[in-house]
C-alpha cells in the first residue's frame, strides 16, 4: 500500500488537539483559553487538520447523543467492556503478531520447551497454557486437546486422519463404517476400532490408553502391530512396542479438569501443572521426589498448589503473582 | 493497487485449497455453521481486496487463521454488545420511543465506538464515553469512576488521541489491513512429520 489520501498531522499536533478538546468540551475553559485555542488553530495548517480529526471522532458519537435511549446504550457499552473475557485462547496465537499478548502469556511461553512450542506453530487445532478445548468434528468425533498440545486434521473421502503434532489428545470417535479413523504420530499409526482413547507424545515415545473399544497400533519402523483392548495402555516408539499395562485413569481425567496422582513424584505433578499456570512454576530438587496422592484441580493451578502445600512438607514462595517456587518447608514454618 | 493477471489464479488456488479447512476451523471457534460460513467468506473477500503472496500452504493457513481469529473476536464482541444493549433497553422503565431504524443506528455507532476504544484501559474508555456521549462534566465522570477530575481530563485527551490516530489511519486506507504480516518465525516452522 503506497497511496495515502493525505499525510497524517504530526503526533505533536494530534496530541495538542486532543488536549484542547479535553479542556474546551467541559465549558470550564475561560475566555482566555478559547482565545489561545483560536490562535493555536490559526498558527498551522497541521493544527486545523488535526482538529478535523477531533470533529470526525465527535461525529461518531452523534447517533448516541441524539438517542432517547442514550443511557441504555452507555450502560450496554460499560457492561461489554467490563465483562470482556480475558483472551486466554490467544495466549498462543499472540506470538504470531501481538494479538493480545500479555506479559503473563509470554512468561508462560518461556517456561515451556521451545521444541514443543515450535511444533505447535502450524497446527490446525491447538491448546494454549491452561486450556483443554474440545473439538467437535463433522463425523461426530470429539477430540479434547490437552494444554500445550495440538493436532492437524486431514479428513478425506476414504479415511479420517488426524496427526498428533505435540502433547496429548483424547479422542471419542464418531461412527463412519466407510472411512476408517486413524491417528498418525511421529512413531507410528493408530487405527481406532470404534472407540475412546488418548494419545500422548512424550519423551519416552507415544502412550496410547484405551477406555472403550480397541486401537490397533502400528509402529513406524517395526512390522508387527498390536491391538490394545479396553482398559489397557501401551507405550511404543518407531522400533519397539512395550508390554500392555492397565490404562492409567489420569490420562482421561484432564478432560474434566482433574489431575489424578497415585504416588506420582512432585516434580512430575508440577510439570503437569505448568501447562495450566501462566507464569514461572519452579520446584526445588530437594522436594521433587516427594510422592503425591489425590486429585487436584487443573483449572485452578494456584488452588492445586495450595492443596499440595497442605499435605506435603513444602512451602510456596510467591515472589510475584505469576512467580511461584516450591521449596522444602522450614522448621520455623 | 492494480490487479495483476496472476492474481485471480492465485486466489482460486488459495480458495480451492483452504476454504474447506478454514470453514471447519471457524466452525470450531464459533460453534455455529451459519456464522462460520459468513465469516470464512468474508475472510476470503478481504484476501481478495488485499492480495497476499504465500510461499507455501502452511504460511497461507497461518495467515488465514490469524485473520479469521481476529474476525471471530470482533464478532463475539459485537454479539455481546448487542445482547447487552437489548437487555439494557428491556430494563428501562418506559418502553423505548425510538424506531427500529434509530435503534439499529445506535447499535452501529456503539460498535464503532467500542472498536475504536478497544485498545484503551477500561477506565479510560468508560470516562471518554460518559464524557462525550452523555456530555457529563469532568466532575461528574470523576465521581462515577472514583478518580480525580484532573485524571478525567487526562483520560479524555488520551482516548481522543487514540481515536484520532485511528481516524487518520482509516483515512489513509490502512486501518482495516490485517494487523501484521505473518512473522518469519511462523513461516520457518518445518513441515510436520
Amino acid at each position: 500500500m503506497t497511496v495515502m489520501a493525505s499525510p497524517e498531522p504530526s503526533h505533536r499536533a494530534m496530541e495538542e488537539a486532543a488536549e484542547w478538546y479535553a479542556l474546551l468540551r467541559t465549558g470550564d475553559a475561560s475566555a482566555a483559553d478559547q482565545q489561545k485555542w483560536k490562535q493555536w488553530l490559526a498558527r498551522d495548517d497541521a493544527h486545523q487538520q488535526a482538529w478535523r480529526y477531533v470533529e470526525r471522532v465527535g461525529r461518531r458519537f452523534a447517533p448516541l447523543q441524539a438517542s432517547p435511549d442514550r443511557d441504555a446504550a452507555v450502560a450496554a457499552f460499560h457492561q461489554t467492556v467490563s465483562a470482556a473475557p480475558r483472551r486466554r485462547r490467544q495466549v498462543l496465537l499472540g506470538l504470531a503478531g501481538g494479538l493480545g499478548l500479555s506479559w503473563l502469556g509470554w512468561t508462560g511461553w518461556r517456561q515451556t520447551p521451545l521444541s514443543a512450542l515450535a511444533s505447535l506453530w502450524g497446527t490446525d487445532y491447538r491448546a494454549g497454557v491452561g486450556e483443554t478445548p474440545q473439538v467437535a468434528l463433522p463425523d461426530g468425533t470429539t477430540v479434547w486437546i490437552k494444554a500445550l498440545s495440538g493436532f492437524n486434521l486431514a479428513y478425506s473421502d476414504t479415511q479420517r486422519r488426524l496427526e498428533l503434532v505435540a502433547g496429548e489428545i483424547l479422542v471419542d470417535t464418531g461412527k463412519d463404517p466407510l472411512r476408517p479413523f486413524v491417528v498418525d504420530t511421529a512413531e507410528g499409526r493408530l487405527q481406532a476400532l470404534g472407540t475412546r482413547f488418548s494419545v500422548s507424545h512424550g519423551d519416552a515415545g507415544i502412550l496410547v490408553a484405551v477406555y472403550d473399544g480397541a486401537v490397533r497400533v502400528t509402529p513406524a519402523g517395526a512390522g508387527a502391530s498390536a491391538v490394545v483392548p479396553t482398559g489397557r495402555q501401551v507405550r511404543f516408539t518407531a522400533d519397539a512396542l512395550q508390554p500392555l499395562m492397565p490404562a492409567d485413569p489420569a490420562r482421561e481425567s484432564w478432560r474434566n479438569g482433574l489431575l489424578l496422582a497415585d504416588g506420582t513424584p512432585l516434580a512430575d505433578v508440577v510439570a503437569e501443572l505448568r501447562r495450566y499456570h501462566a507464569g514461572h512454576l519452579g520446584v526445588s530438587p530437594q522436594v521433587g521426589q516427594l510422592r503425591v496422592f489425590g486429585s487436584y484441580p487443573l483449572d485452578d493451578a494456584n488452588r492445586a498448589l495450595d492443596m499440595l502445600a497442605s499435605v506435603l512438607p513444602i512451602r510456596l514462595s510467591r515472589a510475584l503473582p505469576w512467580w511461584v517456587s516450591i521449596e522444602p518447608r522450614l522448621k520455623s514454618d | 493497487m492494480s490487479a495483476s493477471p496472476g492474481l485471480s489464479q492465485d486466489f482460486e488456488h488459495l480458495y480451492g485449497n483452504h476454504h474447506h479447512w478454514l470453514l471447519a476451523w471457524v466452525n470450531w471457534r464459533l460453534g455455529n455453521a451459519a456464522d462460520a460460513a459468513d465469516l470464512a467468506h468474508d475472510a476470503f473477500v478481504r484476501l481478495l481486496t488485499r492480495p497476499c503472496h504465500f510461499e507455501n500452504p502452511q504460511q497461507a493457513r497461518a495467515y488465514l487463521r490469524k485473520m479469521a481469529n481476529g474476525m471471530c473476536v470482533d464478532l463475539w464482541r459485537r454479539r455481546s454488545l448487542e445482547q447487552a444493549w437489548l437487555e439494557a433497553l428491556a430494563a428501562q422503565p418506559e418502553p423505548t420511543a425510538a424506531s427500529a431504524e434509530q435503534q439499529a443506528m445506535v447499535l452501529e455507532a456503539l460498535g464503532e465506538i467500542d472498536a475504536m476504544l478497544r485498545e484503551l484501559p477500561p477506565k479510560v474508555a468508560h470516562a471518554f464515553v460518559m464524557a462525550v456521549a452523555c456530555d457529563m462534566t469532568d466532575n461528574e465522570v470523576a465521581a462515577t469512576l472514583n478518580v480525580s477530575s484532573r485524571m478525567v481530563r487526562k483520560y479524555v485527551a488520551q482516548a481522543m488521541l487514540c481515536c484520532m490516530k485511528l481516524e487518520a489511519r482509516l483515512t489513509a486506507g490502512l486501518a482495516d489491513a490485517p494487523p501484521v504480516p505473518v512473522s518469519p518465525t511462523a513461516a520457518a516452522v518445518p513441515p510436520k512429520p
